[in-house]
């Protein structure tokens, strides 16, 4: 018995492969979706990419989104500000680092979005509390071990990781396995430097059976065994299919710049062109690069040294990648966004650089982002905390519930499950169309889903004009029905019980008269 | 009486082990065997036996010369391979809390450019492993420490608060327990220092020698202030007895009752972290079979023990050093300031068939990955002789005893009686157990390389 065999017993015992819940290639839109704009729209949705970039190390904001009319900025910077007719103009009050001209272009093509003065209520200037509250999407004070993204996701794959998506639902190119990606049933993503090479590192094993672990007892041994195991079977299982998708990457049209983040886009560019599901990319530079104590720019000129060239590093690949997504037919469903930990104090130190600070600018870009446009207020200089920091303008929560609910097309209600709070009521429209599946006929609204995910009886509470007749239908994600309810007149709900329905993800219609809308809804167990 | 009560009796072989394991980088059979019979005190007084400092580089004086940064990073892999090459060769566990300080007081080479500074870094722990308090005092004016958090341009007037915030967040208290008040004060009192190109220097005038509030205490505070009202506040305590927990006993879960308990063995003995790990590791406590596998091998863990176990004593430094950087744990250069994580992050969908291709690329005498070829230092082809290490065992001639033995020297957990079958299986390789003749190399030579392959590649032996 050869080491494949130990998957194929591993099999016999519960590991399976299912299609990805909520994701379907555009075949199936089509063949589901039969002409109803509103459901395509809904399916649509579901296979698109999400980009994060994080700038580990805290960037500097005030030097990359620049106050270029700003007297307060010239002055707490006398040695490392960006002179203002250097900086590439955004409105008639801010201009990007001159390094930023990949993003500039963007910005004028109306694919780059910025979102002003990012933080958080209480803002930690620690980077590995300020990391992990971003990764996390916590308050200040609270301590999470899992991710907002492996949380999302773990959505969709309710019985992860027994039963593990076709294709790993997020992808961290880099040897790391960042925090962001974990659920409370592990790591929602794999993570490799290169395909081929992770093919090799997982294939090259040699013909020695497996050995079956100890009993897993619920010792810390034990849960360190089930961990190891669970992180090698999906090892196993999506190493192959990445290559796979790798390999059906006609070559890139691009080319991509030779730096760290350039070669991680063109991994991640590959990998879309070649047809892999995944739903989320992370990518990062490996160290604190941005941590620019001393030394941010170079002693003769403000606009170069070392936080010019990462800022260089970054914008150059960013629009590589877009054109490239563009060229290749896949710009419509990839978008994505940068972060970092905190931004840097207002005023310089006495190294040319700049010591932790709070709110910070951050990036989204994609061919369907609202882009040209700065989210936010200017920073403001003349209130800041007792600290000489920013002080807030919008939670880093209300970004995460724009591309839940905008980009991922997630309902209110499932945003709120992964944010563990509505942010939604403040969330900017970031994002082309919401999955708001407006169409002719009756004004009607689902209002809720509860429980969602749900794993016995649920209320779906529809907002339609009085004394309308309608119904709701669950399909599951091949459009087979499963379960028709009516909905009552009066109360505007119905009731159906999911206890039957295996976990997945479900589609769900209300049909009032001649409207539809569409929504999902997750069966878990 | 407390949780940690002392064990007084003997320790058994896999008691032994657990214990070399624990403690340092090399649980051979030969170490493990001398510490059974003895107590746990006797065998951690044996295993933390006192080094002296290694031939340092000869380049280790020379100056650091700053407006010529060329030849500076050539020092860069004779650094690693120096250090790497010392902890191959000592046994003593006084080494892995080398490793431990370099995991604490972070630097790398990056930042601190001159690797000269990393050697002296890298003695002044080996000097002094054990005192928090001094270690602390000596770390504000280290050279490397200056570059790497910027000591270096703080002035009185103009403080860098690089080094103060993380002396409290990650050198001393953790967070939470300080205010950002606390880091600018803290700041203004770590100025003054310079670093020179032999050293670094103390100038008064460069010191901000006004007055200071740290944690509530106000004076014309100094350096040795700092660390001395740092380490009065009890969170510095429990923040670094918890540090020492998670290395040396389990880092699943925290036993908040054992942390406490080492809080005041730090408090007590004014931060002797050996009173601490001795009171952990001797105790009854860290013989309970749930303590046992509960840590997730570091890379150097990994390396270095597999190298000892199979008898390996020369090999290439630059393979080792190698291995260590293709497994994420490259010496001198912690991907931040927080240093490695160490746990769940050793681990991931790549580093897990790592660590399994490159265990086996050794037992096989086969250079893993891009590493540099796999030899001795004299330059003969390097593979270990599996049939001389089983042959040293008891019962050799017994298949089962075999994996049974072997399965003892490299995993921290006994095998279950299904993996003791499949073993068996592997060790046989369809011959029939009385045809096994420990005498016969060509016969068993290849199926141990079979067993231990397989040993090497299951989960629990990335467990210690």
């Amino acid at each position: 018995m050869n080491r494949r065999s130990f998957i194929s017993r591993a099999g016999a015992t519960g590991l399976a492969i299912a299609t990805i819940p909520g994701i379907v290639d555009s075949m199936t839109v089509q063949a589901l979706a039969g002409g109803d704009k509103g459901l395509d729209a809904l399916l649509a949705e579901t296979d698109s990419v999400l980009v994060l970039i994080q700038m580990m190390g805290g960037n500097d904001g005030l030097n990359t989104v620049v106050p270029i009319e700003n007297g307060k900025y010239y002055a707490g910077r006398p040695n490392i500000a960006i002179p203002k007719n250097k900086t590439l103009g955004l409105t008639s009050t801010l201009g990007l680092h001159p390094a930023l001209a990949g993003f500039k272009a963007l910005y004028d093509d109306e694919k780059l979005a910025i979102v002003q003065g990012v933080t958080y209520p209480n803002p930690d200037r620690s980077h590995f509390r300020g990391t992990d509250i971003w990764l996390t999407a916590t308050d200040a004070n609270v301590f999470g071990t899992t991710g907002w993204v492996g949380r999302y996701l773990g959505l969709s794959a309710p019985n992860f990781p027994t039963v593990l998506p076709e294709h790993p639902l997020a992808v961290q190119v880099g040897t790391s396995l960042s925090l962001g990606l974990l659920s409370t049933n592990g790591p929602m993503g794999v993570s490799f430097r290169d395909p081929d090479e992770f093919y090799r590192l997982v294939n090259t094993g040699g013909a020695i059976e497996e050995v079956p672990s100890s009993v897993q007892g619920d010792t810390p041994a034990g849960r360190e065994v089930a961990f190891m195991r669970s992180i090698a079977r999906a090892a196993d299982v999506y190493a192959g299919i990445i290559k796979t998708a790798a390999d059906a990457a006609t070559s890139a049209t691009a080319t991509y710049p030779t730096t760290d983040i350039g070669a991680k886009l063109r991994v991640v560019s590959q990998l879309i062109r070649g047809g892999l599901k995944t739903r989320v990319y992370l990518i990062s530079w490996a160290n604190n690069n941005f941590d620019t104590h001393a030394n941010q720019v170079a002693g003769d000129d403000p606009t170069t040294g070392a936080h010019a060239n990462l800022l260089r590093e970054l914008g150059d690949a960013v629009k590589v990648f877009l054109d490239d997504m563009q060229a290749t037919g896949h710009g419509d469903r990839v978008s994505g966004m940068t972060f970092s930990e905190f931004g840097r104090r207002v005023a310089e130190n006495g190294s040319l650089g700049t010591d932790h600070g709070t709110a910070a600018p951050l990036f989204v870009f994609g061919a369907k982002v609202n882009g040209g446009k700065v989210y936010g207020k200017d920073p403001n200089l003349e209130e800041l905390d007792d600290r000489g920091d920013l002080l807030m303008d919008m939670d880093f929560r209300e970004i995460y519930a724009s591309v839940l609910l905008q980009w991922f097309g997630a309902q209110r209600t499932e945003a709120e499950t992964v944010l563990y709070r509505d942010f939604a009521p403040n969330a900017p429209q970031l994002f082309g169309s919401p999955t708001a599946l407006e169409h002719d006929g009756a004004p009607i609204t689902i209002r809720s889903i509860t429980p969602n995910p749900a794993n016995g009886p649920v209320a779906i509470h529809v907002d339609m004009p009085a004394s309308s007749e309608g119904h709701v239908i669950v399909r599951n994600i091949a459009g087979q029905h499963m379960i028709t309810s009516v909905i009552e007149p009066w109360s505007g709900v119905a009731q159906l019980d999911v206890s039957t329905l295996p976990p997945s993800t479900y589609i769900v219609t209300t049909v009032v008269g001649s409207s539809t809308r569409h929504t999902t809804l997750t069966v878990t167990r | 009486m407390g949780v940690l009560e002392t064990r007084t009796s003997a320790l058994t072989y896999v008691e032994a082990a657990h214990l070399a394991r624990r403690v340092t980088f090399h649980p051979t059979r030969q170490r493990i065997l001398s510490l059974v019979g003895k107590t746990p005190m006797e065998a951690l007084n044996i295993l933390l036996e006192p080094v002296s400092q290694p031939t340092p580089p000869t380049w280790w004086q020379d100056p650091a010369v700053f407006v010529d940064f060329s030849d500076a990073a050539r020092k860069w892999p004779e650094l690693q391979r120096w250090w790497v090459g010392h902890v191959l060769t000592t046994t003593s566990g006084i080494e892995k809390m080398v490793a431990f300080w370099h995991n604490h007081f972070t630097s790398d080479y990056i930042t601190v450019y001159f690797a000269q500074f990393l050697v002296r870094q890298n003695r002044m722990f080996r000097e002094n492993p054990w005192l928090f308090t001094n270690l602390s005092e000596s770390i504000v004016g280290d050279p490397a420490m200056l570059i790497y958090l910027n000591g270096n341009q703080s002035v009185k007037g103009n403080p860098n608060e690089n080094f103060a915030r993380e002396w409290f967040e990650l050198f001393s208290m953790g967070v939470g327990n300080y205010s950002e008040q606390d880091i600018v004060e803290a700041s203004r009192a770590f100025t003054g220092w310079r670093v020179t190109t032999t050293g670094s220097s103390f100038s008064p005038q460069l010191f901000d020698a006004g007055e200071k509030t740290i944690l509530g205490q106000t004076g014309t505070w100094g350096a040795n202030d700092v660390i001395r009202i740092t380490l009065q506040h009890p969170a510095t305590a429990q923040f670094m007895a918890r540090k020492i927990y998670r290395t040396f006993a389990a880092t699943d879960t925290d036993d908040n009752a054992v942390v406490a308990e080492l809080a005041d063995k730090l408090v007590a003995s004014n931060f002797n972290v050996r009173t601490a790990v001795a009171a952990l590791v001797t105790s009854e406590w860290f013989y309970s079979t749930d303590i046992r596998g509960a840590l997730i091998k570091s890379p150097l863990d990994l390396i270095i023990g597999l190298l000892s176990t199979l008898n390996i004593s020369s090999i290439e430094r630059r393979y080792v050093v190698d291995s260590l950087r293709g497994l994420t744990q490259e010496p001198f250069y912690p991907p931040t300031v927080e240093g490695w994580k160490g746990h769940h992050a050793w681990i991931t969908s790549s580093t897990f068939p790592l660590r399994q291709r490159w265990a086996e690329a050794l037992i096989a005498g086969r250079q893993f990955g891009t590493a540099a070829s796999l030899k001795t230092e004299a330059g003969a082809n390097l593979k270990s002789d599996l049939a001389a290490l089983v042959r040293t065992l008891p019962d050799a001639n017994d298949p089962s005893a075999v994996v049974r033995n072997v399965a003892e020297l490299l995993l921290p957990l006994p095998l279950t009686q299904e993996q003791q079958t499949v073993l068996l299986e592997i060790l046989l390789a369809g011959a029939l157990d009385y045809e096994w003749n420990i005498e016969d190399d060509g016969f068993v030579t290849p199926r141990l390389g079979f067993l231990f392959t397989a040993i090497v590649r299951m989960p629990e032996f990335q467990l210690m």
